[in-house]
C-alpha cells in the first residue's frame, strides 16, 4: 500500500510521480483516494508545475510527522530555509496552491512567513507590494492616516 | 439607433474596465478571504507587542477589505489585553492581566505624555547610596531631590499627550493622540480635562459620547464592535463630560490621606447586580536604598484601584453613573505612615497612591469594602526623575487592571491619573 505510486499532473502538463503517503498530504488528493476516485493519475488544474514541485518537496519532507522534539526542531529549521528560497511573489503562489490542495502545514508556514515579511511596511508599501488598491473615501483615508500616524509614532520615551 | 450605439459603447467600456480590474487584481486582491484571514491572524498573534504591533494597524489601513478583516480579528483590549488601534484607549481595559503605563511630564512646555510601558517587569532602577530608604518612603514631595543616579530602564509606546494651559479661571489640559501637535484644533484632539483654579476639581471631557456598545460586554461577537462603524472619521468637535474628580485638601498636609470623589459617567454596570470594579493604581516607583543595592520596583508597590459597583439605578435605560471614592488609608505603625492594603504588592506608602471604590462600599467602612476589592490590585506610580536642570521629568506609573466583571476605560483612567498628578503638583 505504502509503495503505491500516484501521478500528479500540473495545469501546464508536468507530471510528478509520488508515493501515496506523500500525495495524501495534499488533502484534496487524500479525499479523492478515500472516495476511490483515483486510478493512478490526478490532474491538478490550478497549480503549475514549478509550484507543485515545491509543494511536493514540502510534503516529502513532512511525510513522517515525528513527535520527538529533535525531529520537530529539525523540521522547523528546514521550513525556515525552505521559505527563504522564495520571494514574496512565489510565497503568494505557494499559499494559493496550498489552499487549493489543502496542505494545512504549508498553509500555516507560508502565512506566517508572509506575516513576518511585511514587518515595517506602511499601508502604502503593502498596497504597492501586494497590488491592492486603496478604495477608501477621502474621509476614511484621513482616519486611517491618523490611526497610522499614532501607531507609527515613536515619540521619545524618557531616557536616563 | 443612437440608443443602440450608446449601449454598445457602454458594454465595451464595462468590458474594458473589467479587463483592467483583472490586470490590477492579479495578485493579492484575488487571494481567497480565508487565506488573507490566515495571514492576518498570524500577524495578530506574532506582532503582539509594541512597537511591532503597528504592523497590524498598517494592515487595517490597506483597503476596506483588509480593514474589515483586521478589525474583526483583532480583539478589543478587554479580551486580548492588548492595545492595538487608538480607539483602544477609549475602550474597556483588560479583564485579566494588566496594562502598564507611565506619564512623563515635561516641565519646560507643560506637556504630559502617556506611554504604554514596554518593559513591565523592570520598571525602574534607582540607585541611591546616600539616603536612607525610610526618608524616601515618607517623601511625598515631588520636588524632592534624589541624589542617586536614576536609571530608567524602560521604553514605551506613545499613547496620548496632554498640554496644560492656564486660563483666567481654570486650567485646561488638552488631550491628543499626537505627541507633538497638542491642540484642540488638531484632528488628533480626543478630549480634555479642565480643573478649577485651585486644582482640586477636574472634569474630563471626551470628543465623543461614551460608547453605547461598551455596555454589552458578554457576547462573543463583541470584537465586531469596533469594526465597520469606526471607519468614518469625524472632526472631533463634541465635548462630553465623561468623568469628574474632586479632591479634598489633605487632612494632614501633603503627607496625610487625601479624599477623592469621582463620578464616572462613561462607565456603566456590565450587568445588573454584578459589581463592577475599575482598577487602577499607582505604583510607587521611586525608591532608593541605604546601601548600594539596587531596587527593582517592578510590582512591589501599588495602590490604587478603582472599584465600583452598580451605580444608582435611576430611570430605566438611562446610563448609570458610578460614584467612586478612595478607600481611606490606615495608619501603619511600623512604617509610620498612611497605608493602603495591596495584598503585599505595596511595600511603600504614599499619598499618591489611591484605591477607588464605589461610594456605597466606602460608606460601610473600609473593611467591608474588601469584598469588592478581591481582584488583583493594580498599581501605578509617581516618581520624580531629576532631569537636567529645569527640564524635569515626572513619571507617573499606572497599571490598568480589572478583575472579572469589572471594566475601565483608558481615557478616563489616564485622565484620572493625570488629575491626580496635577492635583499634587498644584498642592505642593
Amino acid at each position: 500500500m505504502s509503495s503505491n505510486k500516484i501521478v500528479l499532473t500540473s495545469s501546464d502538463g508536468e507530471s510528478f510521480e509520488v508515493e501515496e503517503v506523500v500525495a495524501r498530504k495534499l488533502q484534496i488528493v487524500g479525499h479523492m483516494i478515500e472516495d476511490d476516485c483515483v486510478i493512478n493519475e490526478i490532474p491538478l488544474q490550478n497549480v503549475t508545475g514549478d509550484i507543485l514541485s515545491m509543494v511536493i518537496e514540502y510534503c516529502k519532507t513532512h511525510v513522517d510527522e515525528e513527535e520527538s522534539e529533535e525531529a520537530q526542531t529539525k523540521l522547523k529549521t528546514w521550513d525556515k530555509e525552505f521559505m527563504k528560497k522564495f520571494d514574496l511573489k512565489t510565497h503568494l503562489k505557494i499559499i494559493l496552491a496550498a489552499n487549493y490542495l489543502n496542505v494545512k502545514g504549508l498553509l500555516d508556514l507560508v502565512s506566517q512567513t508572509i506575516a513576518d515579511n511585511i514587518k515595517d511596511y506602511t499601508p502604502e508599501k503593502i498596497r504597492e507590494v501586494f497590488g491592492v488598491e486603496n478604495d477608501y473615501t477621502e474621509e476614511e483615508e484621513a482616519e486611517v492616516r491618523k490611526e497610522n500616524a499614532w501607531a507609527f509614532d515613536e515619540a521619545d520615551t524618557p531616557k536616563p | 439607433m443612437r440608443l443602440v450605439n450608446l449601449t454598445v459603447h457602454w458594454l465595451l467600456e464595462t468590458h474594458d474596465q473589467e479587463d483592467l480590474v483583472v490586470i490590477k487584481n492579479t495578485r493579492w486582491v484575488n487571494l481567497p478571504a480565508e487565506v488573507l484571514r490566515d495571514v492576518m491572524k498570524k500577524l495578530d498573534e506574532s506582532e503582539s507587542t509594541w512597537p511591532d504591533r503597528k504592523q497590524v494597524v498598517a494592515c487595517a489601513g490597506v483597503c476596506k477589505t483588509w480593514r474589515l478583516m483586521c478589525k474583526d480579528i483583532v480583539k478589543s483590549p478587554e479580551f486580548s489585553g492588548k492595545l492595538t488601534f487608538p480607539v483602544s484607549l477609549k475602550q474597556p481595559g483588560p479583564r485579566d492581566g494588566t496594562i502598564q503605563c507611565f506619564i512623563k511630564r515635561d516641565k519646560s512646555n507643560m506637556t504630559y505624555h502617556l506611554y504604554l510601558s514596554l518593559s513591565p517587569c523592570k520598571l525602574f532602577v534607582f540607585v541611591d547610596v546616600t539616603k536612607p530608604l525610610l526618608q524616601y518612603m515618607l517623601s511625598d514631595h515631588l520636588n524632592s531631590k534624589c541624589s542617586g543616579t536614576p536609571l530608567l530602564v524602560e521604553s514605551g509606546k506613545f499613547l496620548l499627550s496632554a498640554k496644560r494651559t492656564r486660563r483666567a479661571t481654570y486650567i485646561e489640559y488638552v488631550i491628543s493622540m499626537d505627541a507633538d501637535n497638542i491642540s484642540q484644533s488638531s484632528s488628533s484632539y480626543i478630549g480634555k480635562m479642565r480643573s478649577n483654579f485651585l486644582g482640586t476639581k477636574f472634569v474630563i471631557y471626551d470628543t465623543a459620547p461614551a460608547h453605547n456598545g461598551c455596555q454589552i460586554m458578554s457576547s462573543p461577537s463583541r470584537s465586531r464592535r469596533f469594526s465597520s462603524k469606526k471607519v468614518s472619521p469625524k472632526v472631533p468637535s463634541g465635548s462630553y463630560n465623561i468623568a469628574q474628580v474632586t479632591y479634598e485638601l489633605n487632612l494632614l498636609g501633603t503627607r496625610g490621606p487625601r479624599k477623592m470623589h469621582c463620578i464616572m459617567h462613561s462607565i456603566r454596570a456590565l450587568a445588573l447586580g454584578q459589581p463592577e470594579l475599575l482598577q487602577h493604581s499607582f505604583d510607587e516607583s521611586f525608591g532608593s536604598i541605604g546601601s548600594s543595592k539596587i531596587i527593582d520596583h517592578s510590582g512591589d508597590f501599588s495602590s490604587a484601584r478603582f472599584s465600583d459597583i452598580v451605580g444608582s439605578q435611576e430611570e430605566e435605560g438611562k446610563e448609570r453613573t458610578l460614584v467612586l471614592k478612595n478607600k481611606p488609608p490606615r495608619w501603619h505603625g511600623k512604617l509610620r505612615c498612611w497605608c493602603l492594603h495591596f495584598r503585599g504588592r505595596v511595600t511603600v506608602a504614599s499619598v499618591k497612591n489611591f484605591q477607588l471604590m464605589s461610594a456605597a462600599t466606602v460608606q460601610s467602612g473600609p473593611d467591608s469594602g474588601a469584598g469588592a476589592l478581591t481582584t488583583k490590585p493594580s498599581a501605578s506610580a509617581l516618581a520624580p526623575q531629576p532631569g537636567p536642570s529645569d527640564h524635569d521629568l515626572i513619571i507617573l506609573r499606572t497599571v490598568w487592571e480589572s478583575g472579572q466583571g469589572y471594566v475601565h476605560y483608558g481615557l478616563s483612567l489616564s485622565s484620572l491619573c493625570l488629575s491626580s498628578l496635577c492635583y499634587l503638583l498644584e498642592q505642593l
